[in-house]
């Protein structure tokens, strides 16, 4: 029983990281700014819950299918309000609208049966989890190390010096979104299955500012920062079950204390095997100068 | 006379009311360097941003080697052909020196998303030439041995020249310098005019070049032109220019009053 | 009906345009997405309520008191979380995330302190009716609608006419310059935010008459953020229209359609907005300066 229960906690934590990876090329990599990430999450999780549900449609499709339908959601958003001449503001501000859209969407929908939620069966097992995390983690690495990871960092870095080293600011920031919400979507689509029920507020801002926080606090531009920060966030609350009231005004804080006091999170940039390597550089970097 | 490779043509732009470059006309010839000079304030980095699609042009055009630049997006005029360097420096601050002369080669690299996923051979391959090119690009500038390091971490004289590395990178036909030798000493501005033309000889560009140490434009540049408030006063060969009555009066009679 | 209609839409209007005035003024001076915004009007809301149900007050005093409680709650709001990253000159992505922790740390401190329950205002405007034209008009909507356009226009006196307001906006232009020239900017900004907050206040407690006081009531800044692009982001005569364009058209949606359409409806009107006129109706063409 208890054996169950720790693996729960792990699966769930596995699966948060999945978008917390989504978040983490989003804004730790492009450097945008979005409130509105646990919509994909939702749209990924409704997506492969109705198909289970009504159609029996076989599990790894309806997770494709989730991923897809969030992908084609980043399209719709990102295509008015990524363009090259805009603020990232609108992007942000435009997410925030289409998660409330969403929202009331779902509960209003007689396939999603409304507020109530969707009772769906367990079938996202350990291996399909775990599975998933490895390829959204190796995805995610082999992308980031791709030219479309120096074009992202370049981005965020410097948008306009980016521009005048060749990049389409609309292509690529498009393509971040798009490959962020299909990561979430894969994310939903697996939670949908795990906790076995899906009701509309389990996606609402609350849920993206705790993707955020994970991104923020492990560190921008940094793979395995958010995904340790993420597991913690998981699996604390569960041990802490008497702060639970204080655990999100605690997330909050913890966000304007980083964002204060260091803005590069835990990992700031980095990942571990450059905390080995950054020692030495540093040594170096003494002695030309 | 050489070919003109950039032409600017009643180039104008209003910013409120206020004409920040006044149907400005002028060549820049293959495989030369020209100089823009013009008190503070005469619309020279504006000049810059129109050539670069960073502002649109109230008026007037652009041509790259006939072909028109005007109303492109930067990326597509860096496509064309254009690439430059910023007044206040822009790096890729939290990238390594090597990463930031990388990224432009790696732009106009043609692998998708799918190949760059997967780390087909193709990507690999083209990832490869790509640090190589700007290894041998760093290497021709001098500063290789910066390669790993973090650029933020540069001195300011080394941060300049990543600058022009980078924008060498993008493999221009006409370099676009705006003001590479602000802040530095005489030496050190000296240094940057012999690495300028080096440029030009190794990689075959051709430069237009903002800058307010005067000698150093007088030196290095193959013609000169001369703004003020926006429109264009004077243009010529250096010689030209140092005769020139109205550019004295203006610019550098000013300047030498100001300095005695 | 098409009168009353149109009243209801231009008073819920006058509130998301109290909204977005104050979010497009932070905007202009700052230039970054002042996500906490609704949690100060969350916040405002909450003190009006308490002077109202706790203290009996009338309903100028509730509102004076809601003003400045919310106007103060603004300002401490920037000098805790905004001007150690302002002072850096931080990227405004990390302005925004502050802010969003902000807005998450506040709205769940009221969730754990006062608790998630729904509180209702002390009846102020009865269900008492203005008729006219053969329409009868509730008082609230008349009340609200003119109380905030007063607000905005007195904001747009104070900004034009006196010492500190042109000051403002020429911190609007250039904050660097501005301290240059010997403006105190923490001060300013400090009397920008108050503005903000003071707006936020109003508007709080006419959200929670008209609806009710609960913790995630902020949420409906959305709109007000909406209704601030389609005016044109950090244009304040914009945000007021914007705010009165979306108030009058979600009525009208939620009237003659469906009230469950309604905020899909503003989703698909931003939109449909961006990709035919991106700067919105009054914003002018941004570009960087380099």
């Amino acid at each position: 029983m208890y054996y169950y229960y720790v693996l729960n906690i792990f699966l769930l934590a596995c699966i948060n990281m999945i978008a917390v990876l989504g978040v983490s090329i989003f804004t730790g990599f492009t450097g945008l700014f979005s409130l509105g990430h646990a919509a994909f999450v939702g749209i990924g999780a409704y997506t492969a819950g109705v198909l289970t549900y009504h159609w029996y449609v076989p599990f790894p499709l309806a997770i494709l299918a989730g991923m897809l339908a969030s992908g084609i959601a980043g399209l719709v958003i990102g295509i008015p309000t990524l363009r090259a001449k805009l603020r990232s503001d609108y992007f942000a501000i435009a997410i925030l609208g289409f998660g409330e859209a969403l929202r009331v969407c779902l509960e209003n929908l007689s396939i999603t049966n409304g507020a109530r939620g969707l009772s769906l069966d367990e079938l996202s097992g350990s291996a399909w989890v775990v599975g998933a995390l490895l390829a959204s983690l190796a995805f995610t690495r082999s992308l980031l190390r791709s030219r479309f990871g120096a074009m992202f960092m370049a981005i965020r870095e410097d948008p306009v010096a980016a521009e005048m080293a060749g990049i389409n600011l609309f292509r690529t920031r498009l393509l971040s979104l798009v490959v962020s919400a299909v990561l979430c979507g894969a994310s939903g689509a697996l939670l949908a299955h795990r906790i076995a029920f899906i009701q509309p507020v389990m996606f609402t801002m609350t849920q993206s500012t705790q993707l955020l926080a994970s991104v923020i606090a492990g560190g921008m531009g940094s793979i395995s920062g958010p995904a340790i920060v993420s597991f913690i966030f998981t699996a604390l609350p569960e041990m802490l079950r008497k702060l639970e009231m204080y655990r999100l005004p605690a997330y909050g804080l913890l966000l304007v204390v980083i964002m204060i006091f260091r803005p590069q999170g835990l990992m700031g940039y980095r990942e571990i095997p450059d905390l080995l390597r950054g020692t030495r550089d540093l040594l170096l970097a003494r002695r030309v100068r | 006379m050489m070919a003109a490779l950039l032409e600017v043509r009643g180039l104008t732009r209003v910013f409120g009311g206020i004409r920040a470059v006044d149907s400005l006309s002028f060549d820049a010839h293959e495989g030369g360097i020209t100089g823009l000079i013009g008190p503070n304030g005469a619309g020279k980095t504006t000049v810059f941003n129109l050539i670069t699609g960073v502002y649109r042009p109230t008026a007037g055009t652009v041509c790259l080697a006939g072909g028109r630049l005007t109303g492109c997006r930067p990326d597509d005029v860096v496509r064309a052909g254009v690439a430059r360097t910023f007044q206040n420096i822009r790096l890729f601050a939290r990238r390594t020196c090597l990463e930031n002369v990388t990224t432009p080669i790696l732009a106009r690299a043609s692998y998708g998303p799918i190949a760059a996923v997967l780390r087909t051979p193709s990507a690999r391959s083209a990832e490869r030439a790509a640090r190589e090119k700007a290894f041998a690009i760093m290497e021709e500038l001098g500063i290789e041995r910066f390669a790993s390091f973090q650029a933020s971490n540069l001195p300011y004289g080394m941060q300049r020249k990543l600058e022009i590395a980078r924008a060498l990178a993008c493999s221009p036909k006409v370099l676009l310098l705006d003001e590479p030798a602000a802040g530095m000493n005489d030496a050190e501005t000296h240094e940057l005019g012999e690495t300028i033309k080096r440029a030009l000889e190794d990689f075959g560009v051709t430069i237009l070049l903002i800058e307010h140490h005067i000698n150093l434009v007088l030196d290095i540049c193959t013609h000169v032109v001369v703004m003020e408030r926006g429109a264009l006063l004077a243009h010529g060969t250096p010689g030209d220019i140092r005769e020139n009555p109205a550019v004295v009066e203006a610019y550098l009679g000013r300047r030498r009053r100001d300095r005695a | 009906m098409f009168l009353q209609t149109l009243v209801t839409g231009l008073s819920i209007g006058s509130i998301y345009s109290l909204m977005a005035v104050g979010y497009s003024l932070i905007f202009s001076v700052l230039s970054f997405s002042n996500f906490a915004h609704g949690a100060v009007i969350m916040l405002g809301a909450y003190i009006g309520l308490a002077l109202a149900a706790k203290l009996g007050l009338g309903f100028v005093l509730v509102l004076s008191g809601a003003v400045a409680g919310a106007g103060l709650i603004a300002i401490v709001n920037e000098r805790v979380a905004y001007a150690a990253l302002r002072r850096r000159g931080a990227p405004s992505l990390y302005l925004m995330i502050s802010a969003m922790g902000c807005s998450m740390f506040l709205e769940n401190m009221v969730y754990a302190t006062i608790g998630a329950r729904f509180y209702a205002f002390p009846e102020f405007f009865k269900s008492q009716s203005v008729r006219l034209w053969g329409s009868s008009l509730s008082l609230l909507d008349l009340c609200a609608f003119v109380i905030s356009m007063a607000a905005i226009f007195a904001l747009q006196i104070f900004i034009t006419r006196t010492r500190t307001g042109i000051a403002i906006r020429a911190g609007v232009n250039d904050m660097t310059m501005c301290s240059l020239m010997g403006v105190d900017t923490d001060r300013l900004i400090s009397v920008v935010f108050f503005l903000a907050g003071a707006f936020a206040g109003v508007a709080g407690v006419f959200l929670g008459i008209r609806y009710l006081v609960y913790p995630t009531m902020g949420w409906v800044t959305n709109k007000a953020y909406i209704a601030a692009v389609i005016g044109g982001l950090g244009s304040l005569p914009g945000a007021m229209i914007g705010g009165l364009i979306l108030g009058v058209l979600e009525t009208l949606v939620s009237t003659y359609v469906s009230s469950v359409m309604r905020d899909v409806f503003s989703f698909t009107a931003l939109i449909a907005l961006l990709i035919c006129l991106p700067n919105g109706l009054m914003g002018t063409e941004t570009e960087d300066k380099v």
